[in-house]
């Protein structure tokens, strides 16, 4: 009974989930489609299409998978503290426009000003994550609350800023653009025929960094063993003497810095300049990844290059067919739907056994814990074979 | 005599473990039918294929001579089983009732008719004598009321025959005969019971038959009255168990822990530590003997820093150390096996190895800088596997897939790895088999002669008595007296642990005589 087997297994059903899923959605996509007049069949070939047929729709879905990376990222490591950090949103704003203000407002060479102003957006956004983790460690207001709150400050506060201090254009409310040496550079930019017609940039290199650093910090580190013990029982890591507030603290900050460190990257590579309200989404859209993915590492990068996948599909589809992109938005929201369903399938079906037998109830407003019927499922499959 | 339960070579294998091998198992209508065993040996999955949590691969069940087909929970509780599992599995956050009829909540209309539900549950707790506060918050209750309610519900959903995990193992002596009171008039009334356990006595007093397995095996069925405790332990272990610890006189040095004048709060914030004062020196066990509830969860919590204290101090080896964080504690040599094996002791979902390092995966050689070695992890995990034989297919199964008493020994190995000087040991062999015991108490006493400073909180007697060489008697917070090891009585204990005696006064005056003393040395 080898671990690479049993992770294979966990694998598997988690995929087998995900793709009934994903048919359950195409299916309830489809006829929304019939209704609004468009053939189905034809609608998703476009989109496959338009996502990895060609090389530029790869690379389209590279430049909206990158910025998804990050939230998707920032959202599994609270999560697998045992935080819902909603904040992922606010924070990649506020990483986005503190970074833009160090990329326009100084003049050095690249080699410090590019890193200098990454710094910065992953700083912003750790601050912003700061305000509600105190929150709930010192007064225990719900961080889902406090997070949602911060967004909506995060909104108004750079409305502010763009409108008025920050603000470089007469017409519309945008920051001065970042200095060249604080950009990163688009494919396109570094090779004419590479990435044609799209804007991805290197900051997906960025993005992937970020993946294999954490991966490496869960699984190597005294850090990442602190966040994921205080995740799985925070009542046993308290008895061994991890410090439960220091671990939350900086599972929250390094979560809001890597949404931070998101939005800068989406800036400097993409936008080069703070247009209000650049991108609205991708913090939610990261927290629904996190989820499509198992809120593992790993699972939460696939399910982000998947939903930019989508994204590109859209576009294309909006280009090509005259098919509206909330479509997509809805099929998205489907498959998340079906498998939180399904999810929601298993939690009433044990709080039923539960009930009538004094059996494992899930405790409300904790993630249900199920190491039994796991080890179990894998028991049976085992036994398939 | 039709058989209230017949099961037919029943076959469960999980990964790496036949947890039960071609089992036949059969209960009489209407007796008490004690199942005993190792633990690991498999009772629990029988009941869980009895009870429909677990399909087996193999095997028939017939339920009062039909064959029945358990797919599923509701199955088995459509044909009147129930069952009272052995770790508790009550929603903290409600209360009595919403436990009790949590999914089957007496209706009118549409809404949950709560009178009904709350006279219903008087109604039964009155019937079989099992008090309970039907308003009160789970979370808010000692172990042993806990488990009440779980009995409870077994009954307010109709079972006719009832499964009892381990049902003791968190009562006192009182609440044992208690329960065993409800038991025969369960019977009485025409039910079946069957009935897990790890102490002999209880399988002498209750059962009509008795069941032993090992290893996944029936090893023999038996009326009780034909056989003994040594013969059960036999049949049990494969081997002659000692069933009384052996160990050398205590040989006491410096005083390690010191605890003055403590009160410390419960979760109500009513005090539940009254101005406590004890000293344990390295090289004895010191036992608090008490009926649960009487602080003994608060004064451990408040030493090993899981409480604040509320006044008074907690000094270790001249070192005061009341507000000290928990980390600060354990890397002064504190090491606890907790009461609570299931929620402190171990992390359920989390894996052997990354249970076993809690205490030392930021030290070297596991921890090196700000990275863990896995390859140190994985050895250092085996080894403590090996060490104390822990049964288990590979160290990186869940902690959630072992057994009670394998639990336990995780526990022990990972506490005792530190070579702590001051070891704290609480209900330490709650729900353990004999052999577990044995090794258990064997494993204390070492760590005594090794020079640590053992605290032993019991609520069973003959724990205390066997392995203590002083024991102070806890009630309502405060302790009642002192007897040395060897000059216990179960009687007089008994008396102190009920606050009768009159030591009371006596006991106070030692106390404050015991800080007069520190305070001059
Ligand atoms: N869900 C599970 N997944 C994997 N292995 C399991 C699972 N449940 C039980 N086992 C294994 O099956 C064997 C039998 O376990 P079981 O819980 O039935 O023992 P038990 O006799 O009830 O022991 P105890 O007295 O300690 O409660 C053990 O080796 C245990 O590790
Ligand atoms: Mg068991």
């Amino acid at each position: 009974m080898s671990k690479f087997m049993n992770s294979m297994r966990g694998i598997l059903q988690r995929s087998f989930t995900l793709g009934l899923s994903i048919l359950m959605a195409i299916l309830v996509g489809s006829i929304i489609m019939l209704i609004d007049n468009h053939n189905p069949i034809e609608v998703y070939r476009l989109l496959l299409e338009g996502a990895f047929g060609s090389t530029r729709g790869l690379f389209i879905t590279m430049q909206r998978a990158t910025p998804l990376i990050f939230t998707a990222i920032a959202s599994t490591l609270a999560f697998r503290t045992g935080v819902f950090n909603v904040g992922v949103e606010g924070q990649f704003f506020i990483g986005a426009i503190v970074g833009t203000w160090v990329g326009y407002a100084f003049q050095m060479p690249a080699v410090i000003h590019l890193p200098l102003t990454l710094l910065a957006g992953f700083i912003g956004g750790a601050a912003w994550a700061y305000f509600p983790t105190v929150m709930r460690q010192k007064l225990g207001v719900n961080e889902i609350i406090t997070t949602i709150m911060t967004n909506y400050i995060a909104t108004f506060l750079i409305s502010y800023l763009t409108n008025y201090p920050m603000r470089a254009s007469a017409t519309t409310p945008e920051t001065p653009p970042v200095q060249v040496t604080a950009r990163l550079p688009q494919f396109v930019e570094i090779s004419k025929e590479f990435g044609k017609g799209s804007q991805a940039h290197v900051g997906i290199f960025i993005a992937l960094a970020v993946v294999v650093i954490m991966w490496f910090i869960f699984r190597r580190t005294k850090l990442g063993y602190e966040w994921r013990m205080v995740g799985l029982s925070h009542m046993f890591s308290e008895f061994g003497g991890v410090n439960l507030n220091r671990t939350f603290i900086s599972g929250m900050l390094v979560s809001g810095g890597i949404a931070g460190l998101g939005g800068i990257v989406e800036i400097l590579g993409v936008w080069r300049e703070y247009k209000n309200l650049f991108a609205v989404g991708f913090g939610f859209r990261g927290n629904l990844a996190s989820l499509l993915g198992g809120q593992t590492v790993i699972g939460s990068t696939v399910a982000a290059i998947f939903y930019g996948g989508m994204e590109s599909g859209a576009l294309s589809l909006e280009w090509g067919a005259g098919v509206p992109r909330q479509l997509i938005d809805i099929i998205v929201g489907l498959v998340i739907f079906f498998m939180a369903a399904e999810g929601m399938w298993d939690f009433l079906r044990r709080r039923k056994a539960a009930a009538k037998s004094g059996g494992d109830a899930p405790t409300a407003g904790q993630t249900p814990a199920k190491p039994a019927e796991k080890t179990e499922a894998a028991g049976q499959a085992a036994q398939a074979k | 005599m039709t058989n209230a339960v017949e099961m037919i070579g029943i076959r469960k294998v999980y990964p790496g473990v036949i947890a039960n091998n071609n089992v036949n198992f059969s209960v009489a209508t209407g007796e008490i039918h004690a199942l005993v065993g190792e633990n690991g040996a498999g009772k629990s999955t029988l009941m869980n294929v009895l009870f429909g949590l677990t399909r087996p691969e193999e095997g028939q069940i017939f339920i009062n001579g039909k064959q029945v087909h358990i797919h599923k929970n509701s199955d088995a509780i459509a044909l009147g089983i129930g069952m009272v599992h052995q770790s508790f599995k009550l929603v903290p956050s409600f209360t009595v009732t919403e436990n009790i009829t949590l999914g089957g909540e007496p209706r009118k209309g549409l809404l949950v008719d709560r009178k009904a539900a709350h006279d219903n549950i008087v109604e039964i707790s009155k019937r079989f004598g099992l008090q309970v506060d039907p308003d009160a918050r789970i979370r808010d209750l000692p172990v042993g009321v806990q488990q009440r309610v779980e009995i409870l519900k077994a009954l307010y959903h109709n079972a006719d025959i009832l499964i009892l995990d381990e049902p003791t193992a968190v009562l006192t002596p009182q609440e044992t005969r208690d329960l065993f009171g409800v038991i025969r008039s369960l019977v009485a009334k025409g039910k079946t019971v069957i009935f897990i356990t790890h102490k002999f006595n209880e399988v002498m007093t209750i059962s009509d038959r008795v069941t032993v397995m090992r290893d996944g095996k029936v090893v023999e069925t038996k009326d009780t009255k034909d056989t003994n405790p040594t013969e059960l332990a036999r049949m049990m272990v494969g081997r002659d168990v000692l069933l009384r610890v052996d160990k050398a006189p205590a040989n006491p040095k410096d005083v390690v822990l010191e605890v003055q004048d403590l009160e410390v709060l419960d979760n109500r914030n009513l005090k539940a530590v009254r101005g406590l004062s004890l000293q344990v020196r390295a090289g004895e066990i010191l036992g608090i003997a008490g009926v649960e509830g009487n602080g003994q969860r608060e004064l451990v919590e408040a030493i090993v820093g899981l409480r604040p204290v509320y006044s008074g101090k907690v000094v270790m080896q001249g070192k005061e150390i009341t507000h000290a964080s928990v980390r600060q504690r354990r890397d002064d040599g504190i090491s606890c096996v907790p009461e609570d094996r299931y929620v402190r002791g171990v992390a359920l979902r989390a894996t052997l190895e990354d249970n076993l390092i809690v205490e030392s995966y930021f030290k070297e050689p596991i921890g090196r800088g700000m990275l863990i070695d896995l390859n140190q992890v994985t050895e250092f995990s085996q080894n403590l596997i090996k060490k104390f034989d822990v049964r288990t297919p590979s160290s990186k199964v869940t902690a959630g897939a072992l057994s009670g008493g394998n639990m336990q020994k995780v526990v022990l190995a990972r506490e005792l790895s530190l070579d702590p000087t001051l070891l704290i040991v609480a209900q330490p062999t709650r729900g353990l088999d004999v052999g577990s015991i044995e090794f258990v108490h064997r494993t204390i006493i070492e760590a005594r002669d090794r020079g640590a400073a053992v605290l032993l909180v019991s609520a069973e007697l003959e724990e205390i008595m066997s392995l203590s060489d002083r024991i102070n008697v806890v009630y309502e917070g405060r302790i009642m007296g002192e007897v040395s090891g060897a000059e216990a009585d179960e009687e007089s204990l008994g008396l102190w642990m009920a606050g009768v005696g009159g030591n009371a006064e006596a006991a106070h005056e030692a106390s404050s005589e015991h800080t007069a003393e520190t305070l001059k040395g």
